[in-house]
Parts: structure tokens; sequence; C-alpha cells
């Protein structure tokens, strides 16, 4: 790339060398001089100059100019507020107009004191106002969702929120209405913001007007602490700021981390931090008595009774892994099992490929790719929603995105992502060879589980992606730390896992781990069943020990990314039982084990076998990428597995973003989750005679589950979609009819 | 002073909406010769010809088109502005309505100059006969097989005075909702869905096939050197006979008002002049004697604007007149950029406060500040055109606003001229019901 011209530019008789091109406003930044805004948002797209508050004087313009559109020119000489009286009027008449028809009502407002409003009016607006009418007024707060709540008098119409919604996540569900001073902020046909991003619009909201239904008078802002921590919901791992207020977590923030999340989150990570407060919470450790009945029991004895299990045991023990954990509890869960017991057996999350270490990039990287092909069964958004984002921004930079899966650009039936990757890899063919041709080429795979990332690795290797600084490959895993849960365990000893049978104790570690299906029928066959969970509902019930277990949000240590990016998660609140770690140490000392109770410690020694001795205070707030190993040969192709035939058509499965243990205990994101709905497309309804809305019944060997129909034109014939909570025990193939 | 028609020739005598009689007044003769030459030259006779756009800015039509990005991977456009909603102005819908084949030869002689496939035509929405009846030219006009491959799409907008500012009308014929955008980058570079797009008034287009006609020296000779031409002036307000029509620019205020209009109307005395449409500051009867181009009237501290010409006798409250205009400019708003949305209706309460005998020296001062203070810091022009008339008014007709504070209310009470010279904004209607034809 050839270095950009570097342009001279005066702002405030200072001057100053940036790139020639850059936005005004972060040139006078560079000289260390304010322009204020409010409607400027590089990340919403271009500058639309509505609000007019970065007014300044541009030597050689006879009119005052948006600062904010323009860009730097070598020679430009630019006043502002500072240094000219003209722009200092400027600016103080477009605060007076915008405080014109505002309410003012600071002190009930959730914004009052970190306002930009309030802190642009205290540094260059007008000190008494001069406006002695009525104010216009609205119906106010407006409900726009059971999220977000709408201050229409507050609104100073910066358009952030409808840029976003039109221009980032491109559902346009905010839009405005009317015009003049009586335009307003609304949602479509005034349907409730249904979208998996609607949260942002609260954080770009200069003023009070887009205000979280969660946080609304519950605190201010000289009172609360942000701690800087990274979301656990999903492996994208945005980066997070976490708003405590004496002991209890009030609201999440994006905290921009340019390569991972731009500063976006989705509404999972944004809103669903009060699960740990739900009313099912366990916060003692509880053991079965009689068939269905717990009882508390105090930590001592809980200890001894783990220890009991674990020697009892011995090696005839299995260890489901959640993919939630941190790095160092999963590698302290090792340590004890695998070092203390020999206990080598473990159900992981999911499979990996360290294959892919080669092909890392950044997830920024999409944006700025010529081609991503994205291929698997699961839509991208469901799975790891900010990469949506990224892939949406690369549309728009013109990048060709293209999706083979059942309700892909390409449609292919469900399961054949490792044909495709097969067919890909081929040398005849046009999207392959478009690929292998590409400076900036990146293939996806996205779902189902098992071995995914081996395919899409020895694809982006047969392409020789591996060979092109801005190309590479991703697979987006389904939980948020499997790579790092996996890469621990296996750090901690050398053992051969042999499969214990009969099975003497099973553990199971964290919420998704006792929510999988394949781990319950483990525990059938288990003679005991220790279990580590945060709900009632979980274990409750067919576990003999249960322990209370942590949310991401009360626990320190780390996370690896989809990127493969080491982040910090840090304790925001302090949980209401010893974490993990905590007891995990007290249970290793009485096996010999030696184990700290100290993540920073923990991590001490995973690092060294895992990341070259990456020092846990090195990990910085937002964590750097490591670099790209060096290509390995050639991984092979694996073999596609022989796709089942039968009749009827086949059900695809999906995994909502809107589910799981916490959205599940989320009052706020219930309206977010999936409709009782079978996705059909239009063909295979037309051919049944089904309408959308129709209630229908699908059918699967003598099961038959009542959902309502509901058209998908981008799903491929011969194939129906239904969220995993509501397709109950269906099988692979079904019949679909009017109810 | 006569007549001198160019655009509008040859319609008092004949129908000319039929393709016939225009084709034996020697229409589509000009697209002929235009479609031989090289499209550089076509564009070359403009430039030569001076031909400063009509629509309001008066910025020349060639210069614009050389401006037009080359070597885009984009188709380029071309886009007439039919949106005339400005008060006063009624020029375009004569145009459309009795010459509309001179409009669509001017297309299709300028989109052979640029290059372009592609023409749209942005009618108002309320001008329907309009529109129907360029639609039946159109017709026409393929069916005698005249467009040479080329497409023009007729739009109507849906009642709103932004989308006649030129990247409104770019939004709007989007489908997105009618603002202003920023600019640069400028619409010849990325204009109607972000391609290279020239966009011209509905006059300035239709006088095109007369430039091809006479040759760009020879057109360049008609009225004065540097605004050559003709304009149609919609003549409206207390005058005998209002009406359009067309003059060589550089006729005077006062041939066109005394000579052509018959004077002010019931013998009463002049007291203002609009001389470009509602959004352009007042001139008073000393400045009769001004020539009608657009630099004497600049000179003269005004805009030429689109040459709707607004008579105001001695009956007129200013105050008044300054309210309607208010009025309309608030509610045409489209409220994107802060001094405009909120400064329209700032002004819209102080001035009924006035008119109302509740004003005091106070309000005549921050009415005087809030002028200041939206001018020259809008997003469009809009934001300018709404301050225009209220501080030109109140800068040469103080005393009657001042009047308003000392008696406490309105000198001329209901005996105002008003009503003959700008209807109320609530009177618009924007034919709803109108069925909208396929
Ligand atoms: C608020 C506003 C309204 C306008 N309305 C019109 C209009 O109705 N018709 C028109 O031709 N130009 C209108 N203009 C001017 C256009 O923006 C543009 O300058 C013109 O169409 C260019 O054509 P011309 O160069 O042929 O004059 C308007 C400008 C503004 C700021
Ligand atoms: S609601 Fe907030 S973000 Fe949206 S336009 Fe109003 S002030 Fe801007
Ligand atoms: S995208 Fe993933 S990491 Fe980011 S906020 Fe959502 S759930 Fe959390
Ligand atoms: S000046 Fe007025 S019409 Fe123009 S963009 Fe601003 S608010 Fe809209
Ligand atoms: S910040 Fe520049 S116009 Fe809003």
């Amino acid at each position: 790339m050839s270095t950009p011209e570097l342009v001279t530019v005066t702002i405030d008789d200072r001057a100053v060398q940036v790139p020639k091109g850059t936005g005004l406003v972060e040139t006078a930044l560079a000289a260390g001089v304010e322009i204020p805004v409010f409607c400027y948002e590089p990340r919403l797209g271009p500058a639309v100059g509505a609000c007019r508050m970065c007014l300044v004087e541009v030597e050689g313009m006879p009119k005052l100019q948006a600062g904010c559109t323009l860009t730097a020119q070598d020679g430009m000489t630019v006043r502002t507020a500072q240094t000219s009286a003209k722009a200092a009027d400027g600016q103080n008449a477009t605060l007076e107009f915008l405080l014109v028809n505002h309410p003012l009502d600071c002190p009930v407002c959730d914004k009052g004191g970190e306002c930009p409003l309030q802190d642009l009016t205290f540094r260059y607006g007008p000190g008494r106002t001069r406006m002695t009418f009525p104010k216009l007024t609205f119906d106010k707060p407006i409900p726009i969702s059971p999220t977000i709540a709408l201050d229409r008098e507050r609104c100073i119409l910066c358009y952030r929120c409808t840029r976003f919604s039109e221009g980032v996540s491109e559902d346009g569900e905010l839009v405005t209405v009317n015009r003049g001073a009586q335009s307003m902020i609304a949602t479509f046909e005034d349907e409730p913001y249904r979208g998996r991003f609607s949260g942002n619009v609260i954080e770009l909201c200069p003023v009070g007007a887009l205000t979280s239904t969660q946080y609304r008078f519950l605190a201010r802002p000289w009172e609360i602490q942000n701690v800087p921590s990274v979301c656990g919901l999903c492996p994208v791992g945005c980066n997070i700021d976490v708003t405590t207020r004496e002991g209890k977590v009030k609201r999440v923030l994006s905290r921009n981390h340019p390569e991972v999340d731009e500063g976006w989150l989705c509404d999972k990570g944004r809103f669903a931090f009060s699960h740990p407060h739900a009313r099912d919470r366990i916060t003692e450790p509880l053991r079965r008595v009689r068939r269905r009945g717990f009882e508390e029991l105090s930590w001592d004895d809980a200890v001894d009774e783990a220890e009991r299990m674990l020697r009892a045991a011995g090696t005839r023990i299995v260890t489901a892994l959640s993919g939630s954990e941190t790095i160092e509890q999963a590698y302290a869960l090792g340590k004890l099992l695998r070092q203390g017991l020999g206990a080598h057996a473990a159900v992981l999350p999911e499979e990996t490929s360290t294959a892919l270490d080669a092909l890392r990039l950044p997830l920024s990287a999409i944006r700025d790719a010529e081609l991503v092909v994205v291929v698997g069964d699961q839509p991208v958004e469901e799975r790891a929603p900010v990469v949506d984002l990224w892939l949406r921004a690369a549309r728009r930079r013109g990048a060709e995105i293209v999706t083979i899966g059942p309700t892909g650009s390409i449609q292919t039936p469900p399961g054949s992502a490792p044909q495709v990757c097969r067919d890909l890899a081929a040398e005849n063919n046009e999207l392959g060879r478009r690929l292998r041709g590409g400076q900036r080429s990146i293939v996806i795979w996205s779902g189902p589980d098992g071995r995914g990332g081996e395919h899409i690795a020895a694809l982006a290797h047969a392409l020789g992606l591996a060979d092109v600084a801005g190309s590479g490959a991703f697979y987006l895993p389904d939980t948020p730390n499997g790579r790092g849960v996996a890469d621990a365990w296996s750090a901690v000893a050398d053992g051969e896992p042999a499969d214990p049978e009969p099975i003497a104790l099973l553990i199971v570690s964290g919420d998704e781990a006792a929510a999988n299906p394949g781990v319950r029928a483990l525990a059938e066959r288990a003679e005991m069943v220790l279990a580590i969970t945060m709900f009632q509902g979980l274990a409750v019930g067919w576990a003999d020990l249960v322990l209370p277990g942590t949310s991401y949000l009360e626990r320190d240590g780390t996370y690896m990314n989809l990127e493969g990016r080491v982040q910090r998660l840090r304790r925001t609140v302090i949980p209401p039982a010893p974490d993990e770690l905590a007891w995990l140490a007290k249970l290793a000392g009485r096996f010999g084990v030696e184990l700290s109770p100290h993540p920073s410690l923990v991590f001490e020694d995973v690092s060294a076998r895992l990341f070259g001795g990456l020092a846990f205070a090195d990990i910085a707030a937002t964590a750097a990428l490591p670099t790209r190993a060096k290509a390995a040969p050639r991984p092979p192709l694996p073999e596609p597995e022989p796709q089942l035939g039968g009749d009827g058509l086949r059900l695809l499965r999906y995994r909502s973003l809107f589910s799981g243990a916490a959205v599940e205990r989320v009052a706020e994101l219930q309206f977010q989750r999936p409709a009782r709905e079978v996705e059909i497309s239009p063909e295979d309804a037309a051919a049944k005679g089904i309408a959308s809305g129709n209630e229908v019944a699908v059918r699967h060997n003598g099961t038959s589950v009542a959902l309502r129909a509901t058209l998908n034109r981008r799903l491929a014939p011969g194939v129906v979609r239904i969220a995993d909570e509501h397709a109950g025990d269906l099988g692979a193939r079904v019949e679909v009819g009017r109810a | 002073m006569p007549l001198r028609e160019l655009v509008l020739e040859g319609a008092g005598e004949r129908d000319l909406t039929k393709l016939g009689e225009y084709r034996e007044v020697g229409g589509y003769a000009a697209l002929e010769r235009a479609l031989g030459m090289d499209p550089g030259k076509v564009i070359e006779e403009i430039t030569v010809g001076t031909l400063r756009g009509r629509g309001g800015a008066g910025f020349p039509m060639g210069r614009k088109a050389s401006l037009i990005a080359k070597g885009s991977p984009n188709p380029t456009y071309l886009v007439v502005n039919a949106d005339e909603s400005e008060p006063g102005a009624f020029k375009d819908r004569q145009i459309m309505g009795t010459v509309p084949h001179r409009l669509i030869e001017g297309c299709l002689i300028t989109a052979h100059g640029i290059e372009s496939r592609s023409v749209f035509i942005y009618i108002r929405g309320e001008y329907l006969h309009e529109f129907e009846v360029m639609r039946a030219a159109l017709e026409e006009t393929r069916g005698a097989d005249l467009l040479g491959g080329i497409t023009i799409v007729l739009h109507r907008g849906a009642g709103a005075y932004i989308c006649g500012e030129e990247t409104a009308l770019l939004e709007s014929l989007e489908g997105k909702r009618g603002q202003p955008r920023t600019r640069p980058p400028y619409p010849p570079i990325t204009g109607l869905y972000a391609s290279p797009t020239q966009i011209n008034n509905v006059q300035t287009i239709a006088t095109v096939p007369k430039i091809i006609e006479l040759g760009g020296a020879e057109f360049a000779k008609i009225g004065p050197q540097n605004s050559p031409g003709t304009a149609v002036f919609s003549l409206s307000g207390n005058v005998v006979r209002p009406g359009n029509y067309e003059l060589e620019l550089g006729t005077s205020l006062r041939e066109l008002i005394y000579d052509i209009g018959g004077g002010v109307a019931g013998g009463r005395e002049l007291k203002a002049i609009i001389p470009g449409g509602s959004s352009v500051p007042v001139l008073t009867p000393e400045q009769l004697d001004t020539p009608l181009d657009f630099d004497s009237i600049a000179a003269a501290g005004s805009f030429l604007g689109s040459a709707a010409v607004m008579v105001i006798d001695d009956r007129c409250c200013m105050v008044q007149l300054a309210l309607r205009v208010s009025k309309f400019y608030m509610h045409e708003s489209c409220g994107k950029c802060t001094p405009c949305r909120e400064g329209t209706r700032w002004l819209v309460q102080l001035l009924d406060r006035l008119e109302g005998g509740q004003g005091t020296q106070a309000d005549l001062d921050l009415l005087d500040s809030v002028c200041a203070r939206m001018l020259g810091r809008s997003l469009c022009a809009l934001g300018d055109f709404a301050v225009y008339p209220v501080s030109s008014y109140m800068e040469k007709y103080r005393d009657e606003f001042q009047a308003h504070v000392d008696e406490a209310g309105c000198p001329f009470g209901g005996e105002s001229s008003v009503e003959g010279i700008l209807a109320p904004v609530d009177q618009h209607s924007h034919h709803k019901t109108v069925e909208v034809p396929a």
C-alpha cells in the first residue's frame, strides 16, 4: 500500500499534519482542538450535516461551514469557536435553536450527567433562554419496544438512530415521520422495534430521547462504575463496559474494539445482563435427598461430598464441558481431574481445528474483503451476530457476499456444507477460482457443528488463502469459548482418554452442558452426577450434587473468541457464591494437586503451554490478535458424511440468537424469542395448499407438533425450518399438513 | 417592450401539445440537428449561448454539464426539475401544459449532449393536468420513434416544496425521504443512484432546442450579455393583468408591471415588489427601473430566483405578509437541520405575536437576531429563503413593524391586501384523493 499524502492544516493557529482526506473533526482532534458534534458519527456512513453543531470558519469561504462534512486539504485554515467570534456565534446559535423546543428535564432524565447536549451547552451554548412560547410537546415516553423507550420531546433529530437502522443493521425499522419541527422518530408502522441490534441506538442517541427500559431511573453517572470486560454470550466476544451500582449490574455498554465489534453489540449481549438475578439462581450447594427432593448444604460439606464422589469414581469419570467456562476454569478442572485422578474422558463442547490458525484474520478484515463465501446451515446472525454487521458493512463497500446453504443466495440442502467445501476446492469451480485469485477472499463456516473448522480450514488451504495477507477463514463456533476450553483441557496432561464403562461419575460443567440432550443421555448411564450450574431449572432433579455456577459477568479470567483472540473477562460484581476456581483449588489440594484460586496465576500456567508465556497483565483492554501461524502442510479435505435419504421434508433446526438459559430469564427479551412457527418454501407451501399464517401439524414418527406456517422465500424447497425450542423431538424428516 | 417568445413560441396560435402541430412549426428539427452533432459540440453550443439555469440560482448550464464525471462505471442521468412549488411561480406549469414537446425535445438534445440514456422529469404532484399533457406528448413521441432509445420517466412528487431542491429531489426519486444531501459530492459527480447527474429546471431544458436552432453565438445576442435569452415571468399580486409573460431578460420591472401587466390594480400605490418568488428579498418602488436579469437584480440586493414577480400595493401589511411567507417555510422545512427546523417555527411564533398586538420591542430585536442566526447556517438554501423575506421586510418597512409594537396591534387590521398576494398555507391542498395513474 502506498503511504497517503500528508497535508498541513492550520486550526486555531495550530498547524497539524494529517493524511489528505482525514475528516476535519479528526484533524482538529489531532491538533488538540475540539469541533463539537452531535450528528457526526463516522460509523454510520458519510456525514449528513444535519445538526450544525460543528460550524467553523474556513478561510476563503464566506459562510460558516459544517466541519463534519469537510476533509483535510493542504493549506486549509480553520477557526473554531476558540478563535472565531463568528464560529462561536454559529455554535451558540445551534444550541439555542436545539433548546428552543427541548424540555430541559435534565433532573429526571437518565442521560443527565453523561449527556452531550448538556456538556456542549455548558461549553458553547447560551446561558439563558430567549424562548417565551409554549414548547412543542409529544406523548412521552413511548415504548418503541420492551427494551427501548422514546421521548420525542428530548429528541434533537440528529438521525443517528435512523441512520443506524437504515445503514448499519439495515433493518429499516426506525424512520422519521412528518417534517419540519413536527418531525419525529417512529418505528415503521408503529410496530415494536424488533431487531438483533436495536439497543445500539440507545448508546448512539446524544440525548435522553432513547433510553433503556432496564436502566430508566436506576442510576446517576456519578454513582456508577464502568468495568471493562467482554461479552460471554457468543464466540464474537464483543468488548463491553459493564455499569454497576451498589454491587449490581445495571447495564451493558459497548466498548469499541475496532477489530472485533466496532462498538456495536447485539441485543442479547446488551440486555441479557440481568440473568444472574433470576429467581431460580442457585446460591448454595444442593444435594439430592430421596428421589426428587433437594437440600442445601454448607460449602465445607459440599467440598467433602465432592471429594468423596471423586475418590469413589477414580478414573471412571466423564467431564462434560460447556464452552462458556473461562480458560482458567477449564484448565483447573483438567488439572484436578486429569492430573489428580487420571480421569481424562471429556465431552468437549465442540470440535476445533488448529489448521485455522494459519488463516487468522481480525473480524474487521471482513469489511475490507472483496469476496466472502459463507457456507453452512445456520444463519450467521443467529450464531455470531456482530459478524453479520461486518458482512453488511462489506456489502455496502462493494464486496460480494455469497451464502451457500438452505437459506443462502445459493440454495443447498441441509448438511451439504462439507460437499460444498469440496466443490469449491475443485480446480474447475468458478467461485472457487475467484476466491483463489483474489487479494481479499474470506470463507466462513456457519454451522452445523462437528468438523466445520476442519472443513473450512482445508478449503481455505486448498484455495491458497493462507498465503494472502488479506484473505483467510473463520469458523463460527457454537459456544463463546469452545476453543479456549478445549485447548486448556488438552494442555493439562497427555493421558489418553478411555471411555469408562460404566460411568461412575459424570461432571456437568456449566449451563450449556446441562441443557445438552447428549449430556442428559450420558447422565442416564452414570452412577452419579455432579453438576455446576447457575439455575435450578437445569440440573436440579437429575444431579446428585449441584454446585452454584457463576456468570461471565462475575468472573475474572480469559476467553478465546472465534478469531483466536485471548480477551480478559473482569469480575464486575461479586457472585452470590464462591466462584468455580475457589472451590476447585480447595478440592485440588485434597488430591495433592497444586492449583491457585487466582485466575492470573492459573493463566500463567496455561499461557506457558498455550500462548507463548503471554502475561495476564499484558492482555490489553482492547486485546491484540496473535499473528498468523505458519501454514502447516495442507490438511486433506475431510470426506463428507453420507446424506440421509428418506421421504418427507428435511427439517432444519436452528438455534435462535434469542435463546438459551440467560435470555429465557430476562423478561424484556421475551418478545424477541422465536415465534412458534415453521418456515416453509413457497413451492412446498403451494404444493401442500398451505398459506402463511395457517395452523399446521409437523409430524415425524408418531410425534406431531402444532405450529403456524410462515413462507420463507429464501428457504430451499424441500426444507422446513423450526427454531430448536419449538421443534420438540422431531427427527430429520417430517411431514407438514394443515391442522 | 414586446413579448419575446422562444420557449412559448407558437403556443398562442396553435395547440402545440399535439405532435403534428409542433412539427409544423419546426419541432424536433433541432433534435435532428443535434443528433448529427458530436455530444461535446452540443454542450459547447449551450456554453457559448451562456444559458443560465432558470430554476433559481442562474448557474450556467454548459458549465454544469462540463462537470459531469467522465469515465464513471455508472450511467449518466438527466433529471428535469419540474417541482415548481415556490409561491408566485407558475411558469413551468405553462411550459409543460402548452409546449410539452419543446421540453421533451430539450431533454433528448441534452441527453445526447451528456451521453445519457435515461431522463427523469420530476413533476410537482399537484400538477396533475400538466402531468397528463406531458404523458400524452411522451406517448406521441414514443409512437413516432423520436426517443432514439432514450427512456424518459415522468415522476410525480408528493407535495413537498423541498423536493424542488435538487438533492432532496434526487433522494425522493430514489424513493427516500425528501431531504437535501450535504455537498460535496455534487450531483454531476455523485447524483441519482450515486451516478453522474445533470439537473436542470424545465425552462432551462425547454430553451435548449432554440440554442441548437439559432446556434449558441446567435442566442447569446438576445438580451443582456451575461444573462442572455428570455424568461417566462409569472406576474401576480395586486396587478391588473397577472399571468405568464415571456420576455427578454433585461426587461425592466417597470415595463413588466406597468406596460405589460397594466400597473397596480384599482389604481393603488405600489408599495413593494418581490422579483423572484416569495423567497427573495423585497424591492421597493424606487427600484422599479431595475432590469430583470440575474446580475442586475443581484446588484439591487435581491435574486431573480424563479422569475416570479409579485406586486404589492399600499394596502398590504408587511407583517401579515411576512407571517404568511414564514408559515409557508415553516410548513415546508424538511426538518433535517437545526436552524431551519427550529428557526422557522420560532419566526412564526414571533410574527404571530407581533401581528396579534402582543409584540414587544424585545421581540423585534429577537426577530432580527433569529434571522441573523439562521442566515447562512442551514444545510440547504431553504433556511435562507425563510430569512430573506422577513429580514428584508423588516429592514425596508421597519416603521410598519415598529407600529405593530407601538399601537399594540396591526394598523391595517383586516383591510390588508395580503389575500391578493399569497394564499395561506393551510389552503395548500396536496390532492390526496386524486387517482395516481399507473
Ligand atoms: C428549497 C428549494 C426549492 C427549490 N425548488 C425548485 C423548483 O421547484 N424548481 C427548480 O427548477 N429549481 C428549484 N430549486 C433550485 C434547484 O435546487 C436547482 O438549483 C435547479 O433545479 C437547477 O436547475 P437550473 O440550473 O436549470 O436552474 C430549489 C432550490 C431550493 C433550495
Ligand atoms: S432519538 Fe436520539 S439518536 Fe434518534 S434522532 Fe433523536 S436525538 Fe438523534
Ligand atoms: S455479538 Fe456475541 S459477543 Fe457480541 S454482544 Fe452479542 S452475544 Fe455478546
Ligand atoms: S434548511 Fe430546512 S429544508 Fe433545508 S435541510 Fe435544513 S431543515 Fe431541511
Ligand atoms: S456534527 Fe456537523 S452537522 Fe452535525
